[in-house]
């Protein structure tokens, strides 16, 4: 089975107080170290390990800057056989416009696939959309959430997506398919540097976003970023013990975890 | 590289002076004379026990054969890395590190955070005459327990009229743990980021808090032409010359405990004495076992970023139980990893911990 | 005519809270609005949507995205294309909003959690609540929406009258995906990293004997137990409970620490909750810098005074 699995390069930002810049027209990122995206480490672990075991290859494609080749060299050291990247000189923030890059790309250079592998969700944007609005695109089924593959058939895939409170569907996919694969669905083998550094050996291909209409079919803008509301530090309760402790039951109640 | 010809395996004739010395031996799985036959069969090896390393380096100091036991662990874990088999807390501590330039993943912005808590400025080395450089590390730039040691070795420093300067965020991990746990591609990418800063700032000497960064800079970093020392090296001749008096008194029974890095790895047994015994008021106290034989804490060779699997009664706990049968009121270390090990069990019993500079600080 | 299609996010026979949030940003939006929901009987208030459009179908049918955008383009053709096609941001919710934008070429905002109506302006979350991002949809035709849970619900209000209730049949069934059962997650010990309400306690609880008392107070307060390591190491609890670099990384909506310092192994493990409460003797204990709430007091007490509550 050949899978097509895209990566992502994204700001490490869980450390980190943002910056917004121009008025808010911009995010600070200068300081800030970059890695792979979760979600998409997830998905090509899950890549891999299906060749592994049934055979076919893995390409990995990487949208981005010219340093997103930095998640592709970690793919390949993953057990990726290929690595593309199509660089953007800006960020698509329309997940629209990201799918039908990726399909302007696939359906120009004839990029072969049986399934088409992407995270649920980048760890900047969270917008959970590329994988669906892309299947839409392509006129090929969809699946998301996936956090367990149990079978994979000559011409379908029986797949379990996490649903909300501990429960799973069981769900059969015809192949090619687009599936979208949710965080802990295994465990992600670890990269070595060496392993980076051999896997750089394997030549990456490149290609301009401009071949294939980038940011052409946007249907939403960005106006600005704003910041979140302000949180102090701990509110500390004081008082008799008693009102602590009603306090306490009360700021349970508004969480919602107790009834 | 530093894997092929670290070790010596195949000269290992198999007395078991490792294991007698070994801190983990008997209460664990992990054997390290039956790990060293393996190796010399190249017979398979299960995956878990090479983790169990402490890198306390007693095995090694005490081979007759000079096999260097601890470094065939470090190349075994390495094989464990390439392959990808590593415990899921560890992985994280690399990821982290590879990110961040810290075990934790802490923001490499916020390196320097520690200096906040001084009343006075702290120069970037770049803008310092002597080319003196405090090196931070991860656990002291980060942690709120360790964060007070830059704190208070930089006041005393300072007090002392002595020029120094740090690195701030340009600072990475100083790769100790890092190599010990056999990531050596990692060690290399911290190392070379440290020694360009090192030479383009034209360091000329290293001061450390922690005996496992000082390790590292002043042995596996190669020949940098730079003095490596630890902070206690620096501040033992000073309080002698009374160039640090301390004006008020400790009056508690105060043990002190030798950490591996320091003592028995790089020979610094008698510098942190000198320091507490010019404390006045100090009664102080040895362990059954100090100095040469000091007992591992169990915090290096990565063990401080995650759980070995077995459970059993830590070294620590033994050691706080040692210090109480001494009557000992204080343990005093000087090394950070030490000091998190041992806090846990010192104040359950209800034992103090403190760190060397933290004795010093309050009498200074 | 102008109108917002509601797709209801039902399961099991169940109608979730947080359709209430789609209800409330179609008032937000000014758009009478039509509600999708597969055949069966669902109990919430009716009088909050202007319609109910109901489909001729079971609801696996109803859940899958690809039979979804079958059924929303059967209601545009017949009751015209709605200005907004509204989705709970659930699993289900996004699979099927992403899918159904991409199927009709309409912009997609998922996770929305708030609307400027001066402006025009959607907001949602990035970076993890760290910064939110202002959007505008362009051109003129439908937006697909997802919205937060909890962000939108105070402002569904129920409506003068009842609402008129249509069908949808003949509904096509796609063969290229189809629902083959429900599986409930394999439970060996309750997996802390999935709780919503944490009860955590440390090397504060002071002795073993002191342990089932929390676990009762967690019990009766639906709380899942975990400890820091001190608690771990010496077995009070099992490893699979530890919470910490050395043990798990935890999410919950509540995280209530009782007697936990603050080690930074264990808050490397907690700090992304939520909510977190911390409780400890000593006021200077480090958990209080990354806390929300924080009590100083002696743990055990605030234990059975809070046990007095509940009870009572």
């Amino acid at each position: 089975m050949n899978i097509l699995v895209f990566t992502k390069r994204v700001p490490a930002t869980q450390e980190e107080e943002l910056r917004l810049i121009s008025d808010g027209k911009d995010v600070d990122f200068s300081k800030l170290p970059f890695k792979v995206n979760d979600w998409d480490n997830y998905a090509v672990e899950e890549a891999v390990k299906i060749v592994e075991k049934g055979g076919g290859a893995v390409t990995a494609v990487s949208i981005g800057s010219a340093e997103s080749d930095e998640v592709l060299r970690r793919a390949i050291a993953m057990g990726a056989k290929d690595g593309f990247l199509v660089e953007v000189d800006q960020a698509l923030h329309d997940p629209f416009a990201r799918s039908a890059l990726i399909r302007n790309f696939i359906q120009k250079e004839g990029t072969p696939f049986d399934v088409i592998f992407t995270g649920v969700q980048s760890e900047d944007d969270q917008f959970a959309s590329v994988g669906g609005i892309l299947a839409a695109l392509l006129k090929l089924p969809y699946v998301s959430m996936v956090i367990g593959i149990d079978s994979v058939e000559k011409d379908h895939m029986i797949v379990r997506r996490e649903l909300e409170g501990g429960l799973q569907e069981r769900v059969r996919v015809a192949t090619p398919c687009v599936v979208s694969i949710q965080s802990g669905i295994n465990e992600p083998r670890y990269v070595s540097i060496m392993g980076i550094r051999k896997a750089s050996k394997v030549e990456r291909k490149s290609f301009k976003g401009t071949d294939y209409d980038a940011g052409k079919d946007a249907h939403i803008e960005l106006v600005q970023w704003t910041y979140p509301p302000k949180k102090g530090g701990a509110q500390m309760l004081t008082g008799e013990l008693g009102d602590v402790c009603a306090k306490l039951m009360e700021i349970l109640k508004e969480k919602g975890v107790y009834q | 590289m530093l894997t092929q010809e670290s070790h010596k395996a195949l000269v290992c004739i198999q007395c078991g002076k490792c294991t007698g010395s070994c801190p983990e031996s008997g209460k664990t799985l992990f054997n390290i004379r039956m790990l060293v036959r393996k190796k010399q069969f190249q017979a398979v090896v299960d995956e878990s026990l090479p983790w169990y390393c402490t890198s306390c380096g007693a095995c090694t100091i005490r081979c007759p054969r000079d096999v260097k036991p601890s470094e065939v662990i470090i190349e075994m874990r390495s094989a464990l890395i390439e392959n990808g088999s590593v415990p899921l807390a560890l992985q994280k501590a690399l990821e982290n590190t590879f990110v961040q330039k810290n075990p934790w993943g802490r923001s490499r912005n916020k390196r320097a955070a520690w200096t906040e808590k001084l009343d006075f400025e702290v120069p970037h080395i770049s803008e310092t005459e002597s080319k003196r450089l405090l090196f931070v590390c991860c656990i002291q730039a980060y942690d709120p327990r360790c964060m007070v040691i830059p704190v208070n070795v930089a006041t005393i420093l300072h007090r002392a009229g002595l020029e120094f300067g740090i690195l701030g965020e340009e600072e990475a991990c100083c790769g100790n743990e890092i190599r010990r746990v056999g990531e050596f591609g990692l060690f290399e990418e911290l190392q070379e980021e440290n020694i360009a800063n090192f030479k383009e700032y034209g360091v000329k000497e290293i001061i450390t808090l922690s005996p496992h960064c000082m390790n590292v800079l002043k042995k596996e970093y190669g020949n940098l032409g730079i003095k490596v020392s630890h902070y206690t090296e620096l501040l033992a001749p000073m309080v002698k010359e009374g160039a640090i008096a301390s004006k008020g008194s400790y009056n508690k029974k105060v043990i002190y405990h030798d950490p591996c890095f320091l003592g028995k790895q790089n020979g610094i047994f008698d510098q942190p004495r000198e320091i507490l015994k010019s404390v006045e008021g100090i009664d102080f106290l040895e362990f059954s076992r100090s100095r040469e034989n000091s007992m591992c804490c169990e915090g290096g060779g990565g063990r401080m970023f995650f759980e070995v699997e077995a459970t059993y009664k830590r070294n620590a706990e033994a050691r706080v139980e040692d210090a109480i049968s001494r009557g000992a009121e204080v343990i005093a270390t000087s090394c950070p990893f030490c000091v998190m090990t041992l806090e846990d069990p010192a104040t359950e019993k209800g034992l103090i911990v403190k760190e060397l500079s933290e004795i010093m600080m309050e009498v200074l | 005519m102008s109108y917002a299609l509601i797709v209801a996010e039902v399961r099991r026979g169940i109608f979730e809270e947080r359709n209430l949030d789609s209800i409330g940003i179609c008032a937000q939006l000014g758009k009478e609005t039509a509600m999708l929901l597969p055949e069966g009987q669902y109990s919430f208030n009716e009088k909050m949507v202007d319609s109910i459009v109901k489909v001729k179908a079971g609801e696996e049918v109803f859940l899958n995205p690809l039979n979804m955008a079958a059924i929303i383009g059967k209601i545009a053709e017949t009751r015209g294309k709605p200005d907004f096609i509204v989705f709970t941001h659930s699993s289900s919710g996004t699979e099927a909003a992403a899918y159904t934008a991409g199927i009709f070429g309409f912009p997609v905002i998922t996770d929305v959690s708030g609307y400027d109506k001066e402006r025009g302006v959607f907001r949602k979350s990035y970076y993890s609540d760290k910064l939110f991002g202002e959007f505008k949809t362009i051109g003129e035709s439908a937006a697909v929406l997802t919205v937060r849970s909890g962000s939108f619900k105070e402002f569904a209000a129920e409506k003068s009258a009842a609402p008129n209730e249509v069908s949808v049949e003949d509904v096509p069934v796609s063969d290229s995906r189809t629902f083959v059962e429900y599986v409930e997650e394999e439970k060996t010990d309750i997996d802390i990293t999935k709780a919503d309400f944490l009860l955590s306690v440390g090397r504060g609880v002071g002795n073993k004997d002191e342990i089932p008392a929390y676990e009762e107070l967690a019990g009766i307060m639906k709380a899942v137990i975990s400890g820091s390591r001190p608690v771990i190491d010496k077995m009070w609890l099992p490893k699979a409970r530890q919470v910490g670099t050395s043990g798990k990384t935890v999410k919950p909506k509540v995280y209530l620490a009782m007697g936990i310092s603050g080690a930074f192994q264990h808050i490397a493990g907690m700090k992304d909750a939520d909510c977190i409460i911390a409780i400890n003797k000593d006021a200077e204990a480090p958990i209080f810098q990354y806390a929300h709430f924080g009590v100083v007091a002696d743990m055990h007490k605030v234990r059975d005074a809070l046990k007095g509550i509940l009870k009572g």
